[in-house]
């Protein structure tokens, strides 16, 4: 038992202190591995790179949109979910669905429906006087198909775990609030809202996690056009390294995302913990 | 009881829930549905305007596309690699898990943490390095390179799924054989995988669906012979030169996509855990 673990901590750990080689090492195109101990000038040149912070702006303005949307979409959807009736489970079985289709798979069948002349989507706005608009030509535009598709894909996973968690929830509270005359909204932010405060954060930083990877929709729809407008920082990274061949900063910036994400973890999680004591 | 006083209370607004719950449901079904209805088309039925709802069906793209033996090729490679990669991954993770779970280790605590904390490794951070060393003993390409890399991130999330269905386990079962002679891994064999099954099963769909739809490494790892179809999809997806193929996307698209829905629907419960594991306990 105790190997696997040990397996598991080496087959984890070992790309990663490799990667970590690399990126603080001169990138030897003729052996194709590290080469001469450079020490930070990996990370000063990446710090140079504008194409580096306009990804990291691009990852955060998907990262802002994305996830509050879909915790609060998430939620919202869940609650219209649990009134009670006969076909409510086959409802929510049907929100498995999206979550299970191959993001790039997801992107794809996106791709086709915000098409600007053949599009679906186009098609029905065009009945409330919308549009046509030209999805992915426009940079603004081309971030909210790469929002609403992501949207799509994961907002059902928020359903799912806020159905079960609202499920959950102490009905005497919500009556006893009710007795007291708190109206609907009432009830919703001062008795709801802080009784979910565990389930929201955790929620949030399981999206985090699963968000901060995002690559896939990105390279099957847009593929970070027009211009760099979607170019997330995995696809940056991703494209310096089997496309520019330059390994050793992108090695370098896969450390810095990683060290960013462990430190928005950690402080998402502390914040979590203290939004529980609270309760 | 509690459906009769809720309609009493609010009659209005719970039939408003239930009308807009099945129609938002059924905006959330729709690019789905659109894909499949796609893959149905004609190329003349595909690219018109309005778009059509009623044709004759077909199944011209998928006997275009699946004729082609790269696409068919592509899909074996998926099987063989999303099979391969889960197995080595409940075998190796399932052991590990149930060390968490029963063996007292000092930091099995922080080990916890670190597994919260591996998902969130950026698997590009991964890509670059384990393309660099399989480059290095020639080993791009092969279905080997891309069952262990995807072992890599499927490992944590078996431990962890396995470590709280071994949890849920009486000790007294294993306790007994212990007693009666049996060695740790010998009482694991017989008595805890066996009743594991249930779980072992679901875990093992759970990380078949996440190397199937696998990206990146694939994209990096292989380029013509271990090559899987989310590859072949990104490809017809992003090839703009000869005009969008959307029969090819959806056709191909569908097939991907129909036997994940239906595994899925068996394991509801369990792939919500399992993508939710770790911080909501």
């Amino acid at each position: 038992m105790v190997p696997a673990i040990v397996l598991m901590t080496i087959v984890l750990a070992y790309p990663l202190l490799y990667a970590a080689q690399i990126s603080f090492s001169k990138f030897d195109l003729m052996t194709f591995g590290p080469g001469k101990w450079v020490a930070f000038d990996n990370y000063w040149k990446v710090m140079r790179d504008y194409r580096f912070w306009e990804s990291m702006r691009v990852t955060l303005v998907y990262l802002a949109y994305s996830l509050p949307i879909q915790i609060v979409l998430g939620f919202g959807i869940a609650y219209l979910i649990n009134a009670p009736w006969w076909g409510r489970s086959m409802v929510r079985a049907t929100f498995i669905i999206p979550m299970v289709v191959a993001p790039v798979v997801a992107g794809g069948v996106w791709k086709m429906i915000l098409d600007p002349l053949w599009g679906i989507a186009n098609y029905f706005l065009g009945f409330f006087g919308l549009g046509p608009f030209n999805w992915f030509a426009d940079p603004n535009l081309a971030m909210a198909s790469i929002v609403i598709i992501d949207i799509w894909r994961w907002t059902p996973f928020v359903v799912l775990i806020a159905t079960a968690s609202l499920l959950s929830l102490p009905k005497d509270v919500f009556e006893a609030a009710k007795v007291d005359g708190a109206n609907w909204w009432q009830t919703l932010f001062m008795v709801a809202i802080p009784l979910l405060v565990p389930v929201l954060a955790a929620t949030f930083i399981v999206r985090w996690l699963g968000a901060v990877k995002m690559f896939d929709i990105v390279l099957a729809s847009t593929v970070g056009g027009p211009g760099t407008s979607t170019v997330v920082v995995n696809l940056y990274i991703y494209e310096e390294a089997f496309r520019g061949l330059h390994f050793a900063e992108s090695s370098a910036m896969a450390m810095i995302v990683l060290v960013l994400t462990m430190i928005v973890t950690a402080v998402l999680l502390a914040v979590s913990r203290k939004l529980e004591d609270i309760n | 009881m509690s459906t009769v006083a809720v309609r009493r209370n609010f009659p209005i607004g719970h039939y408003v829930r239930v009308v807009s719950s099945v129609i938002v449901s059924l905006l959330f079904l729709f690019p789905i549905f659109w894909m499949v209805l796609t893959s149905f088309k004609q190329q003349v039925d595909i690219f018109t305007v309005p778009p059509k709802l009623f044709f004759e069906p077909t199944f011209d793209s998928y006997i275009r596309y699946f004729q082609r033996s790269d696409i068919v090729g592509k899909l074996a490679n998926t099987v063989i690699i999303a099979s391969c990669s889960a197995l080595l991954s409940i075998v190796v993770g399932s052991m590990a898990g149930y060390a968490l779970a029963r063996i007292k280790l000092k930091g099995a605590n922080a080990f916890g943490v670190i597994i919260l904390l591996s998902r969130g490794v950026p698997p590009i951070a991964l890509a670059v390095p384990i393309f660099l060393v399989a480059r290095k003993y020639g080993l791009t390409d092969k279905h080997i390179t891309l069952i262990i890399a995807y072992a890599t991130f499927l490992i944590p999330y078996v431990m962890w799924l396995m470590r709280g269905f071994f949890l849920s386990l009486p000790r007294e079962l294993e306790e007994a054989a212990l007693i009666d002679g049996c060695s740790r891994f010998g009482a694991f064999i017989r008595i805890i995988v066996p009743l594991s099954m249930p779980g072992l099963i679901s875990t093992f769909i759970f990380s078949m669906i996440l190397s199937w739809e696998e990206l990146l490494f694939a994209l990096v790892l292989t380029n013509r012979e271990a090559t899987t179809i989310p590859v072949a999809i990104a490809g017809i997806a992003g090839d703009t030169d000869t005009g969008a193929n959307w029969g090819a996307l959806t056709a191909v698209g569908t097939a991907t996509v129909i036997p994940v829905v239906i595994f899925a629907l068996f394991i509801q419960k369990w792939l919500i855990q399992g993508l939710a594991d770790g911080t909501t306990k």
